[in-house]
């Protein structure tokens, strides 16, 4: 008899390679601004259409496709740095106002992306090749699946070295304990923080070309995939790049396993159902200092 | 005294936040290789004239002049311009380590093989912090996070190093030492200093020189022997109590 348990441990593993990458851009602009970017879903949004544009409309090789896509959200997410968010932190800007004008540009962007391409549903892998299958223990994982793995685990191990060993990743820590400090030992923080937003943009424009080719870009896709990413983030520990790679995975593996045996659409319920459980019982996160 | 002929100057700073007049017309000036003190009660506005100085004060009125020129304070510029600030409140770098927090106070400095002398020059100062590179800034006593604190301020050896109650909190034995280093930073490598104390017999020992501010104005500026024997210091600490 052929078990479904080996199926869903790919699903899951996909579904929290998706999101770690995600969370590792959502934690890294939140550590250093500490404001809730909500724009942040959209920029993956731009990724897979972009893709899907250059690829589909315009007959460009796949793979220049993806560069150039990833290249320009990082640029999109660098501009709504520089003339959006960067000029209401100068005007000394509360969290929640900036929270609502990140809000504001989300929807702006959204909404512009619907009008270019209509709200309706498109996929992109089509032109991936031929999609190779494999056979792990039962369990059927595609080509692309696996490039979207190798793509996260690359990623997530990069960026936390480069968070360790260099004098880019130190500021960056720096300025997440306290901007004002770091300013004054003479980090010019908001150089790092508009690479932050190219970086962190760059890894979400890789998150949003994954469901591209996983499943299919909408307009709206940007809010869910926000919200699976910062519900990543707090279960794994807010501010901490494995935290929020492993409150990624953890967040794919209840999701999937959730609705083995009921049907697919309870999975948002039962990931704010899980955000929920932890932010009563444990609100540090899973690698979080304790609430 | 004419204006070029003091090394910092900072003339007639006002600085509100909201309703709040934390500074109100203050001049404070800095001549080369002097030490010198900012002392008054709680709220006077010492630690804005430091944050003024950096840019991170809203400051509405007045000027800064740094070696005569006038100047237009944003953070890291002023740090290249070789002057450090050690604030208030020994805010290190938590999530990094000792080694870390240093590299962090060199963070302008641009060839490894400087910044790594300096560190050494500095752990030669605070020999103690030599032990503890490794340990994460956080896991550090009171007086150790302290020492770091200060010790980062000196990795690009500044010219001008401005302190922010170094003493708060630390034992008189420490607090001691720390001014002695402070003394001695000043007569080995001529850095000027400027100090804001509430220990004010510790402070007044080493200075040249003192402010007593109020209210966000300079109520006088003078010797420390001169502001001690004047009764200045009990009339305006007690209008507080
Ligand atoms: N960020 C801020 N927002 C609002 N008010 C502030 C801020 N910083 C300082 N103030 C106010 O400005 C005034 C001067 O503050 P400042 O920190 O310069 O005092 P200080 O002389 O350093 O006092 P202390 O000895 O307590 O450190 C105070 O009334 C303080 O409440
Ligand atoms: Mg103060």
């Amino acid at each position: 008899m052929n078990s479904i348990i080996p199926q869903l441990i790919v699903n899951s593993i996909i579904a929290g390679s998706i999101y770690s990458l995600v969370a590792l851009g959502f934690n890294l602009i939140f550590g250093t601004t500490k404001f809730f970017n909500i724009n942040h879903g959209v920029i993956a949004t731009i990724a897979g259409y972009t893709v899907f544009s250059l690829s589909k409309n315009h007959g460009m090789d796949i793979w220049l496709a993806i560069i150039i896509a990833v290249i320009f959200t990082g640029f999109v997410g660098y501009l709504s740095e520089k003339f959006v968010f960067l000029k209401m932190r100068e005007k000394r800007a509360s969290g929640m106002v900036m929270l609502v004008a990140s809000l504001g540009l989300f929807t702006a962007l959204q909404a512009i992306i619907a009008i270019i391409f209509t709200s309706q549903f498109q996929t992109i892998s089509t032109n991936f090749g031929e999609s190779k299958v494999y056979n792990i223990f039962g369990g059927i994982i595609t080509e692309t699946q696996l490039i979207i793995l190798a793509a996260a685990i690359l990623i997530t191990l990069v960026l936390g070295l480069s968070m360790k060993y260099t004098k880019f990743g130190k500021a960056v820590k720096a300025i997440s304990d306290d901007v004002e400090v770091a300013k004054i030992v003479g980090i010019n923080a908001n150089k790092i923080i508009a690479k932050v937003f190219f970086i962190g943009s760059m890894i979400a424009g890789v998150a949003g070309i994954a469901i591209g080719f996983d499943t299919g870009i909408e307009p709206t896709m940007g809010m869910n995939l926000l919200l699976k990413g910062v519900i990543a983030s707090i279960i794994g520990g807010v501010g901490n790049v494995y935290g929020g790679v492993l409150g990624a995975f953890f967040l794919g593996f209840v999701e999937n396993f959730g609705i083995w045996k009921i049907s697919g659409e309870w999975k948002d319920a039962i990931a704010f159902g899980v955000l929920i459980l932890f932010l009563i019982f444990k609100p540090g996160g899973i690698m979080g200092k304790k609430g | 005294m004419k204006e070029n002929e003091n090394l910092l100057r900072l003339e007639d700073i006002h600085v509100h936040y909201g309703g709040v007049k934390a500074l109100d017309g203050a001049t404070v000036y800095l001549n080369d290789g002097e030490i010198l003190a900012l002392m008054g009660p709680n709220g006077a506005g010492k630690s804005t004239i430091l944050k003024a100085l950096f840019g991170i004060a809203p400051v509405t009125r007045g000027e800064i002049y740094y070696y005569g020129e006038r100047i237009y304070p944003v953070p890291h510029e002023i740090v290249e311009r070789g002057i450090s600030f050690v604030p208030q409140g020994r805010q290190i770098f938590k999530s990094l380590t000792v080694l870390e927090n240093l590299e962090m106070g060199g963070f302008s400095i641009n060839s490894r093989a400087v910044l790594k002398s300096n560190i050494e020059a500095v752990l030669d100062l605070f020999p103690d912090l030599r032990k503890k590179l490794k340990v994460p800034a956080k896991n550090l006593s009171g007086g150790q996070q302290q020492m770091v604190a200060i010790a980062r301020g000196l990795v690009t050896t500044p010219k001008v190093l401005l302190l922010d109650e170094p003493s708060l909190g630390l034992s008189p034995k420490v607090v001691k030492e720390v001014f002695a280093k402070i003394k001695e930073i000043n007569q080995k490598h001529g850095t000027s200093i400027m100090i804001v104390e509430h220990n004010l017999q510790s402070v007044l020992e080493i200075v040249d020189r003192a402010y007593l501010l109020d209210k966000g104005q300079v109520v006088e500026n003078n010797t420390p022997q001169h502001i001690i024997s004047s009764g200045l210091l009990e009339k305006v600490f007690l209008a507080h109590k």
